[in-house]
């Protein structure tokens, strides 16, 4: 944990025998470090080979595009700037941007909380074989496929003819419009999503609670805290560097959300659950616009490289390594 | 890495390390091995045809490709049965295998890409329809003249059609007798509709839809504003095409004939598209039928077929789906769309396209010309999914076991209201279909909520039309 009382800035002894003798630096490794070296370096070649080809070229292939007008048939034409302003004054995409954030926010809360209750409670005292079974069920939606999911769950939550409200209906409730209402289409979406997310978030609590030693619990106890104070006091502040690789997945996840608002509600009703990433799939593959699809998508990128410095930004002060 | 001093020994040993690299790379790019090249018929000087992936059953495809092969035996043939969606889906994946460099030469196209396609990649089949003009005379005289004109775009021809189908209504009878009413008149209003939906709820439960509708631009909205003598963009017929008409349909036929198409100015806020809109609202608000996000192709059959729906627009293709979904032919029939202020009915077409970007050009019309013969379109429709182009297939023979007895609402759809047309489907379609179907959604919200979300739709059609695709 970092002690906050220690003022001592720990970077000048480092950074004055740096500049003072630069001789220092140029030692030469020895050959078996070389060697080391040289392995890791083969050994990390084929990621980063792969990360170039398939991330890097695509990202800088993304911009080009962006700065072109292009429809896939005719060879394309520069564009400069125009992309760009045409996508600002599209409403379509200014709402689907306000869409995905609201999507985001509550997605990735609900995902968080749902994920963290869960495994808090299967830390706790249980058979062995109930909590595989428990872990088991929570993780099996994350390996379905997302869009077989959600045409399943489009049946279930059809207004007229779904399962789900004529379950409610056995009850006296009146037909719940799950996809046909704009607030309602969101929820479920955000519904769908969040059942098939949660369990990537707690397997990663699962294993971050596992690593919190007991003995801190233990010592706890014997100071007196309750269940709430060790949690709060204890299980939170060291569960949080897990926290914040949880939050920034799902966020950038959430971010790129796709298969669910497309299939079960293609968008609608109206804008209202209308995507970023589905408004890039139609510009690009419904429209043939793909440099505004392309500016669309760079935006997009920049909003996840801004939100998730924020969040590493934010994390200095909450985030706490033992 | 901080070591700048390199020495002569460590830059050979480097060098070595990196010729050592280059050699295993060298190998291994030399190394025998299976490429997509290697996928049995690719780049096999086939003539390549592509459907989308559900359009034909393997027997048909491979009835159709036996039959061309028997013909002419130089030109071998693969199809490309690409699965996808729907229309504008299967499109997509057409395009991206065109900028992949793998564009096949013959695509099955409806009408929803049939000015996109002819636009910028389709061929005119003009000069090969006059050349074998003689061979082509029993064709036209068994097609209806408004299916070929859908097929025409600026006066050219770029298509044959050899199926389409027109937005009737199908009925369940099971349903009707419940309710203790008759099949509607062929001549039925509107307000007839509205009347059987009300006494058919009347005689169901909660669970029960009267009149079940998908929002798309076939059999959607569209129809209603049809019935109601307008439609979604202006109408008007390019100039041209008299060197098909005049050849091939005798003069009372090819009347009021033009070029094809044109869709241009959108008319969203005109008082006849309100008013579809404002009748479908209130059916709605009725619980007379589902709202546009409801319905979905998807369990159509289904609920139709085990009487949860009454009424629902469908065309030929569905006397085939819901006779496979084990319908008895006397369950079901099918009559006109009501009429309004006219009864216009709306249909959609389909037929193969020549790209520009074929090598084997007078192959891919061999095969066009093929796949319109009678003989094979008898074996590729087998099943009724589709209604055939040629008016002779449609015979009673045909719909024997499948049904429905009034079958020949399906062809008469084109013969007795001579101004059936195809659906608006300019080159800018997927942007219009994406606007209509938004708003469409939209502007049923609610009663107070059609002329607002109208006027948006104007607005965004305006801006679509505007684009030069």
């Amino acid at each position: 944990m970092t002690d906050t009382t220690d003022t001592t800035d720990t970077r000048v002894p480092v950074l004055r025998p740096r500049a003072a003798t630069p001789r220092a630096a140029a030692v030469r490794p020895s050959a078996r470090e070389r060697g080391t070296r040289l392995l890791a370096a083969l050994f990390l070649a084929p990621t980063v080979v792969g990360i170039v080809i398939f991330t890097v070229v695509p990202i800088i292939g993304s911009v080009v595009l962006s700065l072109f007008h292009w429809n896939v048939i005719d060879p394309p034409g520069w564009a400069g700037a125009a992309n760009y302003r045409s996508v600002f004054t599209d409403s379509t995409v200014l709402v689907s941007f306000r869409n995905t954030l609201v999507f985001m926010v509550f997605a990735v809360a609900a995902q968080l909380l749902i994920a963290l209750s869960l495994a808090l409670t299967l830390n706790g005292r249980m058979p062995g074989w109930l909590r595989s079974l428990f872990r088991s069920a929570f993780f099996f939606p994350l390996v379905l496929s997302a869009a077989s999911i959600s045409v399943v769950m489009k049946y279930l939550f059809n207004q007229d003819f779904g399962v789900i409200n004529w379950l409610i209906g056995l009850f006296g409730i009146a037909p719940v419009p799950w996809l046909t209402s704009e607030h309602g289409a969101m929820a479920t979406v955000i519904i769908v999503y969040v059942w098939q997310q949660f369990g990537f978030s707690f397997l990663l609590f699962v294993g971050g609670l596992n690593n919190i030693p007991k003995e801190i619990h233990e010592a706890a106890a014997l100071d007196g805290a309750t269940g709430l104070r060790k949690h709060l006091a204890i299980t939170l502040p060291l569960l949080s560097p897990t926290l914040l690789v949880a939050s920034v997945v799902g966020i950038i996840n959430a971010l790129q959300v796709f298969e669910q608002p497309y299939v079960l509600t293609d968008g609608g009703p109206g804008d209202s659950t209308r995507t970023v990433v589905m408004v890039i799939y139609e510009k690009a593959f419904e429209q043939l616009r793909f440099g505004e699809a392309s500016a669309v998508g760079v935006l997009l990128f920049v909003l996840i490289m801004a939100v998730t410095a924020v969040q590493f930004r934010l994390s200095r002060r909450f985030v706490h390594y033992q | 890495m901080t070591d700048s001093l390199l020495s002569r020994r460590a830059l050979l040993r480097y060098g070595a390390y990196g010729a050592g690299a280059a050699a295993l790379a060298g190998t291994a790019a030399s190394w025998d091995r299976l490429t997509g090249n290697d996928i049995p018929g690719r780049d096999d000087g086939s003539l390549v045809v592509a459907t989308l992936g559900s359009a034909f059953s393997p027997d048909g495809i491979r009835t159709l490709l036996a039959g061309f092969r028997r013909l002419h035996p130089d030109i071998k043939v693969r199809i490309n049965a690409v699965q996808a969606v729907d229309w504008p889906d299967f499109f997509a994946k057409i395009l991206t295998q065109i900028a992949a460099g793998t564009a096949p030469d013959l695509v099955y196209v409806a009408t929803e890409g049939v000015q996109l396609f002819a636009r910028h990649l389709g061929v005119p089949l003009d000069r090969w329809v006059k050349r074998d003009a003689a061979e082509l005379t029993e064709y036209f005289a068994d097609v209806h003249p408004s299916l070929v004109e859908s097929m025409m775009y600026e006066g050219s021809l770029y298509q044959l059609p050899i199926e389409f189908n027109a937005a009737d209504m199908y009925l369940n009878t099971q349903v009707l007798q419940r309710a203790g009413a008759q099949l509607p008149a062929d001549d039925w209003t509107r307000d007839d509709f509205t009347a059987l939906l009300r006494q058919l709820k009347k005689a169901n439960d909660s669970h029960f839809t009267p009149y079940f509708w998908t929002n798309r631009l076939w059999g959607g909205v569209v129809p209603w504003l049809f019935a109601n003598g307008t439609d979604l963009l202006a109408e008007s017929k390019a100039p041209g095409g008299s060197w098909l008409w005049d050849a091939f349909y005798p003069a009372d036929r090819r009347q009021g004939r033009g070029g094809g198409f044109r869709w241009t100015t959108p008319r969203a806020t005109s008082g006849r598209v309100e008013e579809a809109y404002d009748y479908l609202a209130e059916l709605i608000q009725e619980g007379l039928c589902t709202r546009p996000e409801g319905g979905n192709g998807q369990n159509l059959i289904g609920v139709f077929s085990t009487g949860r729906v009454g009424v629902t627009p469908a065309g030929g293709f569905w006397a085939g789906g819901l006779h496979l979904a084990g319908m008895r032919a006397d369950a079901f029939d099918v009559q006109y769309f009501p009429r309004w202020r006219t009864q216009r009915h709306q249909f959609g077409a389909a037929g193969y396209a020549l790209l520009r970007t074929s090598k084997k050009q007078d192959a891919a019309w061999e095969f066009i010309k093929y796949s319109a013969r009678l003989d094979t379109l008898a074996a590729l429709f087998s099943t009724n999914q589709t209604t055939p182009a040629r008016r002779s297939m449609l015979t009673a023979a045909r719909y024997r076991e499948s049904g429905p007895a009034h079958w020949r609402v399906f062809y008469d759809t084109l013969d007795k209201f001579p101004d059936t047309g195809p659906i608006p489907a300019p080159p800018q379609v997927a942007e219009v279909t994406q606007v209509l179907l938004k708003h469409t959604g939209t502007a049923l919200a609610s009663p107070h909520s059609v002329r607002p979300a109208l006027r948006r739709m104007q607005g965004d059609l305006e801006q679509a039309m505007e684009r030069d695709v």
